[in-house]
């Protein structure tokens, strides 16, 4: 048995997080792999407490960017919370729309990436041209690619005119067919069903040991998602089916991303049908007084939690959060188990692995 | 709903075999997130059991030390569950110097990282955790780092942004100079 | 699109991008400008390569972590000279939002030297590639090559403006006469990019575009909306420049019309936001400090 160590970036242009691991190899298959963190760790949990409620929303939608939305809202949602403030139905609606139009983003990325990683360079491509769709939208409507700039304490920070709604639902319309079309080339392409049927499978009952969320867990047929457990926002009023898959494999994960991708474009036609009229934030400078709150939300790895506890100051007593990738890490290592080396980093992305939210 | 929140409680009784006061809050859509203190630490291992009992996940675990732990003597951590959709958060005090605590990890499985994480950043020990190493910091960064709750200044390279302004401010005053 | 090495600018200018502990967006956009036909690097002369040894021109992003600046500065040295060095991102130029951080080792200019310097958080991937063009001009005139022709130069693809939208989030734009220093903006800025300093000739505002996550709560919490974005986002610039990017305005401090003593003006705008309308009343207590005002109004000076 050997043990040895891969490092994933700093420099792979695809691979665009440095994480590290060790793998304890005999021949070409995999018997133990360990996770060597903290590449990103910037000291955020730190940091939000040294800065007021207004700073953190800024400072934490920089976690990572490509859930870059999930943050700032689950955080506003857990101000409001201990504040008492009721956010106006237009803002829930356009928060909505934020977190969807981001998942779109994520998932499409995460799936060109997994092209790349299968040698299959026209996919990559065409994926990541289909995502354009969804940042010139981005870029027009938040005016940022990345970084949506969304949220205040109360609502959001942005609203829709009838001119950008109008543009947005074209957008959404634009991204139909090629959606489709992606989803039946991933699902049928020779090369990618050959390196990720049956690959780094995660078992239903591994998966709840795991305690994993979002789309690696309903991979694995753990039919669980945040906005219809625990619905917040405008989910409860909004009409969607979640995406489930039994096989546990790098497929059923691809399969799960595709198809909540093609599901969010009807959530943001939804919210743009049924926008009510209204403010889209209560209250510029709200008190915000002693107390307690839990706020979750469904990002698009998962499970977002955020406790935030306050002393009636703007600066937060303690502030923590729990990203949805925390678990998958562990859930890679019952994953590899058994595969082949060169099959890793195939692996490792399957789960959309997000090392600046984990490193914080 | 009730029932459920109900049995929840009276499942915590049970295994902690102590009366639990849960409060419970429900959101404006319904959701439920319940709240409680167990009087003595070790209590938490039992605790875990009545919610794996119950078919509940760890989501989360925070620890925290609070300004007036120094007057308080008490430290605490609150644990987060998740009982298919309902968060229950249960917190535990610590003494300041010398916390102890049972690892949840026989439990379940993903208290691990939770554990490590909160070890490297306060002085508390958990006990029987099976890979007690660093998770995140780096080995030039102190242990026990977010217990030196001292001044901003001091903890935080606060340097680095007087450095950086001072040669904003020069630069530019030496710009408009005639 | 011509392929890399036929371009005009060849021989062909080699990228090698260190991702020092970022947030992952600056690293997704440069993704982007290897794989989207509109943004490819290959219309400057340039094509990514995975091997330092090869490379001619280093991209940095993130706020170098303490955990990785060796690996970094490593990775960094195998590079052979000459090299030009780009940093992505508010992140390796000030810190960005991590400034100050326990974990966080940065500015990059600390441990090498930098070339050109891409503001933005994250910077769109039109404002990435005028940096990288930026880097091959310096590369260029460093080899005692000709510069350039304009038309070899890739123009970034025109912005469709949207109507009814708001556009890119650019540079913040100050106005010192609807300013009233409540410097709610500077409690705001994660970036910690603004600063307040009072001077003799009145109070001076300043914001460091290389700490500014333009993210736009400033001018969403600004009471009588004195900080505007604009869609300026073409801000990459080299090295000598850094600290000279700056918004700046000074609000002119003027006399008390009953003692004399210097203070803030009250600006138009915070009168119209406070009251319906403003008589003539208001318009002559405004030219007051704020002792002068008690005395004229409740006729002492509140304890």
């Amino acid at each position: 048995m050997s043990t040895k160590t891969i490092t994933f970036g700093p420099s792979q242009l695809a691979l665009e997080e440095p994480m590290y691991f060790r793998v304890e190899t005999e021949g070409e298959i995999v018997v133990g792999l360990d996770v060597l963190a903290g590449q990103v760790h910037r000291g955020m949990e730190h940091l939000v407490m040294k800065r007021n409620l207004y700073q953190n929303i800024t400072l934490l939608e920089r976690l990572c960017s490509l859930c870059s939305n999930s943050h700032p809202s689950t955080f506003c949602t857990a101000v409001e919370e201990v504040a008492g403030i009721i956010i106006p139905a237009r803002a829930e609606y356009l928060r909505a729309i934020a977190d969807e139009i981001k998942r779109i983003s994520s998932h499409l990325f995460n799936c060109a990436v997994i092209a790349h990683i299968t040698g299959r360079g026209p996919i990559f491509k065409q994926a990541m041209e289909v995502r354009e769709i969804m940042q010139d939208t981005k870029e027009a409507i938040y005016g940022n690619r990345m970084d949506l700039a969304a949220n205040c304490i109360g609502g959001v920070r942005y609203d829709l005119t009838p001119e950008s709604a109008g543009f947005l639902s074209k957008q959404m319309e634009r991204m139909k067919t090629p959606l489709d079309a992606l989803l039946r080339i991933y699902a049928t392409d020779p090369a990618i069903r050959e390196r990720s049927e049956g690959v780094g499978v995660l078992s239903r009952r591994n998966a709840v040991d795991c305690a994993v969320v979002g789309p690696v867990a309903r991979a694995s047929g753990i039919d669980y998602d945040v906005r219809k457990k625990s619905p917040y926002g405008a989910y409860d009023r909004l009409s969607f089916t979640t995406s489930v898959e039994q096989s546990g494999d790098v497929r059923a994960r691809i399969m799960v991303r595709l198809r909540e991708a093609r599901e969010a474009v009807s959530i943001i036609g939804q919210c743009l049908a049924d926008m009510p009229a209204g403010p889209a934030w209560a209250d510029t400078l709200p008190e915000i007084p002693a107390g307690e709150a839990i706020a979750k939300s469904e990002a698009p790895r998962g499970e977002l939690i955020y406790y935030l506890i306050t002393d009636g100051t703007d600066m937060p007593v303690r502030l923590k959060w729990r990203v949805p990738s925390y678990m998958n890490w562990d859930a890679l290592k019952v994953m590899v188990r058994g595969e082949r080396i060169a099959d890793i980093p195939l692996i490792v992305n399957s789960i959309d692995p997000c090392i600046s939210c984990t490193d914080r | 709903m009730i029932e459920v929140l109900e049995n929840i409680a009276a499942e915590l009784n049970r295994w902690t075999g102590q009366e639990v006061a849960v409060t419970w809050r429900l959101d404006r859509k319904g959701v439920a997130t319940g709240w409680c203190r167990l009087r003595e630490a070790a209590c938490i291992l039992p605790a875990a059991q009545a919610v794996a009992s119950m078919e509940g996940r760890l989501s989360m675990v925070t620890a925290y030390l609070p300004e007036v732990a120094k007057r308080t003597g008490a430290r605490e951590i609150a644990y987060h569950f998740d009982l298919d959709g309902t968060t229950l958060t249960i917190s535990i005090q610590l003494p300041p110097e010398g916390a102890q605590v049972p690892s949840l990890t026989t439990i379940f499985r993903n208290a691990d990282w939770n554990e490590r994480e909160f070890m490297e950043l306060y002085d508390i020990q958990v006990t029987g955790h099976p890979d007690p190493r660093r998770l995140f910091l780096d080995e030039s960064i102190e242990p026990a780092a977010f217990e030196r709750l001292i001044p901003y200044s001091t903890f935080s390279n606060g340097a680095s942004s007087t450095a950086l302004w001072e040669r904003v401010i020069a630069d530019n005053a030496r710009k408009e100079a005639p | 699109m011509k392929p890399a090495h036929k371009h005009p600018l060849s021989p062909v200018l080699r990228l090698y991008r260190i991702n020092a502990g970022s947030c992952n967006g600056c690293d997704v956009e440069l993704a982007v400008t290897a794989s989207v036909s509109r943004f490819d690097v290959g219309s400057l002369g340039c094509s990514y390569t995975e091997n330092p040894a090869d490379a001619h021109v280093v991209l940095i992003t993130g706020p170098l972590t303490a955990r990785v600046r060796e690996k970094v500065l490593r990775c960094y040295a195998e590079v052979p000279e000459p090299k030009i060095t780009i940093l992505v991102g508010i992140c390796p130029i000030s810190g960005g939002v991590f400034r100050d951080s326990y974990a966080v080792s940065g500015p990059v200019d600390r441990y090498l030297p930098v070339d050109v310097n891409v503001p933005g958080c994250p910077p769109r991937p039109q404002a990435i590639l005028a940096g990288i063009a930026e880097a091959a001009a310096l590369w260029r005139a460093g080899r005692g090559m000709a510069p350039a022709s304009p038309e070899a130069v890739t123009s970034a693809p025109q912005d469709p403006g949207v109507t009814g939208t708001t556009g890119v989030r650019g540079r913040i734009r100050f106005n010192a006469a609807a300013c009233v220093g409540c410097r709610m903006c500077e409690h705001v800025c994660a970036g910690g990019a603004i600063r307040f300093c009072e001077e003799d000739a009145g109070l001076r505002f300043t914001l460091w575009h290389n700490s500014c996550a333009f993210c736009g709560l400033c001018s969403h919490y600004c009471p009588t909306k004195a900080l505007t974005a604009t869609g300026e986002w073409q801000m990459a610039h080299r090295q000598e420049e850094k600290y000279r990017l700056v918004e700046q305005g000074v609000i002119p401090l003027v006399p008390c019309t009953g003692c004399g003593d210097p203070m803030l003006p009250v600006a138009a705008e915070l009168l119209r936001i406070g009251y319906r309308g403003v008589s003539r009343e208001t318009d002559r207590l405004k030219t007051l400090c704020t002792e002068c005002r008690q005395k004229q109004s409740i006729g002492g000076l509140r304890r």
